[in-house]
């Protein structure tokens, strides 16, 4: 066995196994494998203007409605085993002002070894894996909350159809202001059609926005394109170290922190148990499976109340939603006895779920 | 269709969040600054719009 020692990356065995400097934990990027989609499912959206999330962590953001699908799918490089499928819904010309990315923001909390906006500010390295039905010049874009500090990237895809990992390094931000709250610390953006007012010169750091470089190819320009991502690692590095593979549940439940979705996948499993104040209404306590970032928006679908009977909901009350647990009023037309326990649940429906939302 | 209800609590007080009406599905959102359905609420006040009053 041959050992590379390098004063950067530390040392690196011959099969990639072992980096003395490259920590757990180095992967900025949550679900940068797109292994967890708890909204779809792996169903395609077409995601409308907005801030659309999709795959968990990552959001399609435009201000132009459906010009892209978006489905997590099987097709990936060696290594991984899912990724994140775009296709171009037609032929679009994107106007000066508009835009298609798929980004993700990253929370202030975790970027806060990084100290930009200070003279240390550190390098950093981004790595991803992408195949496309086109090829040329890419784009992205970094920008930190505000988008008062924004930095353009390009990169190239040489062949089509063809998985190729791309390795871009990036210089510490040494001015601005970024965030190390439970807010924005750091938007990475994927161009996929970016108009020229919201593009910018690669390679330097700029004051004005940018969702990517002048002249990136737009992905939405073809109709039918694919472009597939997967593998996205943001490091601080001077250069890209192996895909930091984080086992299922680790990822699963660094996703919930900003989203979390209780699923029934059964006709009548319980989400919570709860007490009939009323004969409509029954208040629960839902205790959620990791803290999240912030109290939490609340939906629900499908859910019903058992009480030996099934009925179904008519609506959730007043909530108190906390960053750990909610008290939740749920509410039916007849039925109940106050005073008694009764389960919160799937109302006889295997697609129920109870949603809790706390994105960036 | 975006509709927001105010919303009360068990005394008859308002409660710190609001149920928000899209494309026929409810949302309750707590009254947190750093919850973004929140700030968006917060814009379309700003806006001149005003939630429907609880019953």
């Amino acid at each position: 066995m041959s050992v590379a020692i390098n004063g950067t990356n530390g040392i690196t065995y011959n099969d990639g196994s072992l980096q003395a400097s490259a920590p757990v934990g180095r992967n900025l990027i949550i679900n940068g494998n797109m292994a967890i989609d708890q909204r779809n499912g792996g169903a395609s959206v077409t995601p409308t203007s907005g801030d659309i999330y999709t795959i968990d962590r990552w959001e399609v953001s435009s201000n132009v409605s459906g010009k892209i699908s978006i489905q997590q799918v099987t097709t990936s490089p060696v290594g991984f085993a899912s990724s994140a499928k775009i296709t171009s819904t037609s032929a679009y010309t994107i106007g000066a002002s508009e835009l298609v990315v798929y980004k993700q923001k990253i929370e202030g909390y975790n970027i806060s070894d990084l100290a930009w906006g200070t003279a240390n500010a550190k390098t950093i390295t981004i790595s991803f894996w992408v195949r496309s039905s086109l090829t040329g010049t890419f784009g992205g874009a970094l920008n930190n909350n505000g988008s008062t500090r924004n930095y353009a990237f390009t990169y190239t895809i040489s062949v089509a159809d063809t998985w190729e990992q791309k390795t871009i390094t990036i210089p510490g931000d040494t001015t601005g202001t970024w965030l190390t709250t439970n807010g924005i610390g750091l938007s990475i953006l994927i161009g996929l059609g970016v108009g020229t007012a919201f593009s910018g010169t690669a390679g330097s750091w700029s004051a004005s926005f940018y969702a990517s470089a002048t002249g990136a190819t737009s992905v939405v320009g073809t109709s039918g394109a694919t472009f597939y991502i997967t593998g996205v690692q943001l490091e601080v590095n001077t250069t890209a170290t192996p895909f930091e593979h984080l086992q299922y549940g680790q990822q699963l439940a660094l996703c919930q922190r900003y989203y979390q979705r209780f699923v029934s996948d059964a006709s009548y499993t319980a989400f919570a148990t709860g007490l009939c104040t009323t004969t409509t209404q029954m208040i629960c306590a839902l205790k959620y499976t990791t803290t999240m970032r912030a109290s939490p928006t609340l939906t629900q679908s499908n859910t019903g109340i058992n009480i030996q009977s099934q009925i179904a909901t008519a609506s959730i009350g007043t909530s108190y939603l906390g960053k750990d647990s909610a008290f939740i009023p749920v509410n039916v037309s007849s039925g109940l006895t106050a005073g008694n326990a009764g389960l919160w649940n799937a109302n006889n429906n295997a697609a129920a779920y109870v949603e809790l939302n706390s994105e960036l | 269709m975006i509709k927001y209800k105010k919303l009360l609590n068990f005394d008859g007080t308002e409660a710190d969040c609001i149920k928000l009406v899209k494309d026929n599905q409810e949302y309750i959102i707590p009254f947190s600054p750093d919850n973004t359905d929140y700030q968006e609420y917060l814009e379309w006040v700003a806006e001149g719009n005003t939630p429907e009053e609880a019953k």
